[in-house]
């Protein structure tokens, strides 16, 4: 392809910062230039205890550092009063306060070689709190790998069995890393997990999840503006860019067929695209309900703008779900999440 | 204060006239004083003194301006001549700075004179090949007076906020850029206000970062080096 080398060469990430100027700068107005900074500066992170190792020292460690559990602190503050919150029990994530720029070392290993703790984005938390895991739950991880979210999952203790599924090997094999690092052998039993295309709805077993998580692909704004390695903004990846809003929707579609009735689902994503965010909320309720005549409803979640607005920055004009827009003085997120309850 | 040390018996020659004429006489009216008392002495003999000032000159300060020089940083009586060719030449041979603009530096920023050439010159490299700012505009704009971390984390703010942007090969932007003027000399207040439309609380923040990673970019190259 001669005629390639003569075009300009723009590198991917400023390829991508010229198409969310575009679009971000109408869908979010003045706000856009807080969030343009913040993916561009260092992101926050939250440190995610791992309740299978020895979690009154871990805690400890944390709470020297002058780190909070933000869960604990959403539930128990002010704003948590109104009665409890329909959350996932058991989650401890500790963050730094807003404004302060302070990090987490890397988790150390204990005596039996058990990580104390997983640094993450602290956002990608609140899709799997918005889940409201409960005991004795069978729970679908469609979209597993690498594993934040379903090592968020366990930590509930209340998954009488996950089921985890990813396309990529490589990925899974990271996300087993993550499953040894962090369980014990004991705590392994009740999760499998699996390399499979999630679009698969003949594999995957139908109407018999209580949970599903849908944590689709998407165009990762973040690391889209920040790394040229694996950048889906190079000329070459620019079909499966185009692609990728059919692929959330059929994976969103695959996990309500995958729900039993009265089940719900958390779609969620980290880009700020309305696209891949309501739109495809939107479009596979309608084909949930004209092919396959099963009826969504969206479950109102606005409960968490209010119980989490001291550790991060909402959105509150989604049509659908709700967003967490980054914001300097609290670098999380972007972090979609919209929750769906199949009807009985 | 700074004093300046003078025996009186050097100032004046036999007839009594003042050996440095003008300039001294300016000293004095500004109120440097013939005492060694002060700590912080200008030692100089006459002789340098009267070298210097010719020096100064010869660059294009006038009286007026050389008065303004010693009241603002009087230590540049005393740097070597061999150090002021060097930031003069700096500025026409490597910055490319027409004389009158250098001697424009000069008048309104003289204390250029006291700083490492090398730093002088990545400054200026800043401001236009990051900046994409013009010479004359450079010059105009009192640009070398302004400390370079505010000059830096005003710059990158806006760029990332995408309120600024890097002129092309045409010296076209999609962005109208703010006037380098402003972005330096705004006060914090007004500049988040016009130019940033940020928050105080955002632009703390985004500074503490921003020193960070220059920290460990700093950092990164040691490292590399030393491979
Ligand atoms: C946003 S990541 C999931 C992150 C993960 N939930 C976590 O918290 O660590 C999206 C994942 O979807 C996977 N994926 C892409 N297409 C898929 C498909 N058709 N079926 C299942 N997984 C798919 C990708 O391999 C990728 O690991």
């Amino acid at each position: 392809e001669k005629w390639a080398t003569t075009l300009p060469r723009v590198p991917a990430t400023q390829q991508a910062l010229q198409l969310f100027d575009m679009n971000y700068g109408m869908q979010f107005g003045p706000l856009w230039p807080s969030a343009r900074v913040s993916l561009l500066s260092e992101p926050k992170y939250g440190a995610l205890v791992n309740s299978f190792s020895r979690v009154h020292d871990v805690v400890h460690d944390l709470q020297d550092l002058r780190a909070a559990d933000f869960v604990y602190a959403a539930q128990n503050g002010p704003a948590g009063g109104q009665g409890p919150a329909p959350l996932s029990p058991n989650i401890q994530c500790y963050t730094f306060p807003k404004g302060d720029i302070s990090r987490f070392p890397p988790a150390r290993p204990d005596t039996v070689g058990i990580l104390g703790y997983y640094l993450m984005d602290a956002a990608s938390l609140l899709p799997v709190l918005a889940l409201n895991v409960q005991p004795g739950h069978l729970v679908l991880d469609l979209c597993a790998a690498p594993g934040g979210k379903t090592l968020a999952l366990l930590q509930t203790g209340c998954c009488r069995h996950l089921t985890a599924k990813d396309i990529s090997v490589s990925r899974i094999k990271r996300l087993h890393g993550i499953l040894h690092s962090y369980l014990p052998k004991a705590a392994r039993n009740n999760v499998s997990v699996s390399v499979e295309d999630g679009r698969n709805w003949e594999q995957v077993e139908r109407d018999v999840f209580d949970r599903v998580l849908v944590d689709v692909p998407c165009t990762t704004d973040r690391h889209s503006v920040m790394e040229h390695d694996n950048n889906l903004f190079t000329r070459v990846r620019k079909k499966e860019r185009e692609q990728l809003p059919m692929l959330q929707m059929q994976l969103l579609v695959a996990g309500i067929l995958a729900a039993k009735p009265g089940g719900e689902v958390v779609y969620s994503t980290c880009t700020l695209s309305q696209l891949q965010n309501e739109y495809i909320v939107e479009s596979a309720i309608k084909v949930a309900e004209t092919q396959f005549s099963i009826g969504v409803h969206v479950e109102d979640l606005s409960c968490f703008r209010r119980l989490f607005q001291d550790t991060f920055s909402f959105y509150a004009e989604c049509r659908v779900g709700e967003l967490v827009l980054p914001h300097l003085t609290a670098n999380f997120g972007p972090t979609y999440f919209c929750k769906l309850r199949r009807a009985q | 204060a700074v004093w300046l040390s003078l025996a009186p018996e050097h100032t004046r020659d036999k007839t009594g006239n003042l050996v440095l004429g003008n300039l001294v006489q300016s000293l004095l009216d500004m109120g440097f004083s013939h005492t060694q008392r002060s700590p912080n002495v200008l030692r100089m003999s006459v002789k340098q003194l009267k070298d210097r000032g010719e020096h100064l000159r010869q660059l294009g300060l006038s009286e007026g301006h050389l008065k303004h020089v010693v009241s603002r940083c009087p230590p540049i009586f005393t740097l070597p001549g061999k150090k002021i060719d060097a930031t003069v030449r700096l500025f026409k041979e490597k910055c490319l700075f027409t004389t009158d603009q250098v001697m424009e530096i000069l008048r309104s920023c003289p204390n250029v004179l006291l700083k490492e050439p090398s730093d002088l010159e990545y400054k200026f490299q800043y401001a236009f090949f990051r900046m994409g700012v013009k010479h004359k505009d450079v010059v105009k704009s009192g640009f070398f007076r302004a400390p370079f971390t505010v000059i830096r984390s005003r710059h990158v703010f806006l760029e990332r906020r995408g309120l600024y942007q890097t002129p092309d090969k045409k010296g076209q932007t999609q962005v109208i850029n703010a006037k380098l003027k402003e972005i330096i000399w705004l006060s914090d207040k007004d500049f988040l206000a016009q130019l940033a439309c940020a928050s105080l609380e955002e632009y703390d923040v985004f500074k503490k970062l921003l020193a960070r990673e220059e920290e460990e970019e700093e950092e990164e190259k040691r490292t590399d080096s030393e491979d």
